[in-house]
């Protein structure tokens, strides 16, 4: 297949009897479509884009004194095993709706390409969720500094302690339901209340077993704060007492369970918690998770605009750029999946 | 060169040679074998838990394969002709020079390190002094 170019002509100097005309001379157009060369050309610039990306991760991965375990930070690797497994599926429903449409099976090629958008909306929701179980349990980057500290020291104990002084006067509309008194809805503007006393006299019948659990440990690390002239084993008491570092295979389904801290009895103490490594990781973990959703979703934007389409042959030159992104996005997720859940 | 008839010559010439229901399923079926592999590393089964380096290599090798599927017959890349490599090899290339140019500045950023950094990071120590006062703890509490 061959593209005409026009090409202006070079004579400008001398011959005066040229002017105006124009040389046409065939060149060879490469052996593929306009589209599919961009979009090969968008792909060489996104291969970039995530290596420098995943390449960063794993240089400061490696490079760090430590990182976290997958499950000191709630990762479930089963749930990233069948995210893995619903793009595969996705990946392969696209390229199915591509041959439904080349052989003029347009309806086929819809219900392809509509179970391609449910399995990447799938992964999308999975992806939501267990972003949700991160927050849950205090963990994302936050500037100038999050629930996440690096190691049980003094300036942990004194996070601690600050964040306990602020818990003492707390504006009455922000005190937890499981907390409220009767007295709190007759409450000035400007009242505040003392949480933590209120935790402390929270009658004994109101708290579950984890909870009361959880209380006790509170009252020890609410004394063991009052003096932080301390060792820093003593510190490593009070962050285990906060959030507890889950064992190997307690993370579980979605990251949850596993804790019996603190944080994880009243999550809405907010206490900073000791991860080693946890920030970095962090950082690095929403921003390639991020980075890559946000492909996900754009992927799912070009496939509902697709769905309007009839996808028949004239049209399968579009469903395969699109696939050809997709698939990327695939590729992208199955050097993700291995190097931040089972590294 | 508009794309109907791109579309139509890629049907008509392309799809007796390749593609075909059959290779798709072939290709997805190793694509979920290989991914049970390197979730295999996770299991208790795998021989090599006190050796992570193993499971790395191992893992690094499957994603590769696995990538190599996706592209040569889920792209087409097989398929295609030579400008492939134009536009593969060298945005490969670059991607790795990317990696490699940040090991000098980030990856050995812990061989030399200021007192002050040195105050603040986190120390191989430190997760042992957390799971040491996390063991006490429960020592504690089984005692109870």
């Amino acid at each position: 297949m061959s593209a005409p170019a026009i090409s202006a002509p070079h004579d400008h100097g001398h011959g005066d009897g040229h002017h105006g005309h124009i040389h046409l001379q065939y060149q060879p157009g490469l052996p593929l479509s306009r589209g599919k060369l961009i979009m090969w050309l968008f792909l060489s610039t996104e291969i970039m884009f995530f290596a420098a990306l995943l390449g960063s991760y794993i240089v400061l991965r490696f490079g760090a004194a430590v990182w976290p375990k997958p499950h000191h930070v709630h990762l479930s690797e089963p749930l990233g095993a069948f995210n893995t497994f619903v793009l595969i599926c996705s990946s392969v429903t696209v390229v199915l709706a591509l041959e439904a449409a080349k052989a003029n099976k347009t309806s086929l090629a819809k219900i392809w390409m509509l179970a391609t958008l449910l399995l990447g909306a799938l992964f999308l929701g999975v992806k939501a969720y267990e972003y949700q179980a991160k927050f849950a349990h205090g963990i994302f980057p936050q500037a100038p500094h999050g629930l996440i500290y690096e190691r049980p020291d003094l300036y942990y104990g004194s996070a601690v302690r600050d964040r306990l002084d602020n818990l003492r006067k707390v504006p009455v509309s922000q005190v937890p339901a499981a907390l409220r008194l009767p007295d709190d809805t007759k409450a000035k503007p400007g009242d505040t209340v003392d949480v933590l006393k209120r935790l402390d006299e929270a009658p004994e019948g109101s708290l579950n077993a984890e909870q009361q659990r959880a209380r006790t440990a509170f009252q020890l690390v609410q004394k063991m704060v009052m003096n932080l002239d301390q060792q820093a084993y003593d510190m490593a008491v009070i962050a285990d007492q906060v959030a507890p570092l889950p064992s190997e295979g307690a993370a579980g389904a979605a990251g949850h369970g596993g804790g019996h801290g603190i944080n994880d009895a009243f999550p809405w103490l907010r206490l900073p918690m000791v991860i080693p490594g946890g920030n970095m990781w962090a950082s690095t973990y929403f921003l390639l998770t991020g980075f890559h959703a946000v492909h996900v979703a754009v992927g799912l934007i070009v496939f509902t605009v697709l769905l309007g389409y009839t996808l028949g042959p004239k049209n399968a030159g579009m469903i395969e750029n699109a696939g050809l992104y997709w698939h990327f996005v695939d590729l992208v997720w199955i050097f993700l999946f291995p190097v931040l859940y089972l590294f | 060169m508009s794309n109907h008839s791109a579309s139509h010559d890629h049907a008509a010439v392309h799809d007796h040679a390749h593609g075909g229901l059959g290779k798709y399923i072939a290709v997805f079926a190793a694509l979920c074998f290989l991914t049970t592999m390197s979730f295999f590393t996770y299991s208790p089964a795998w021989p090599w838990r006190d050796q992570p380096q193993v499971g790395w290599a191992f893992m690094m090798a499957v994603s590769c394969t696995k990538a190599l599927l996706v592209v040569l017959f889920f792209m087409h890349v097989w398929w295609e002709a030579n400008w492939k490599y134009v536009l593969t090899i060298p945005a490969a290339m670059m991607a790795l020079f990317l990696v490699i140019m940040l090991v000098p500045d980030i990856g050995m950023r812990n061989r030399m390190v200021s007192q002050e950094r040195a105050i603040h990071m986190a120390r191989p120590a430190d997760v042992l002094l957390l799971q040491k006062a996390q063991e006490a703890g429960h020592s504690e509490a089984a005692a109870h």
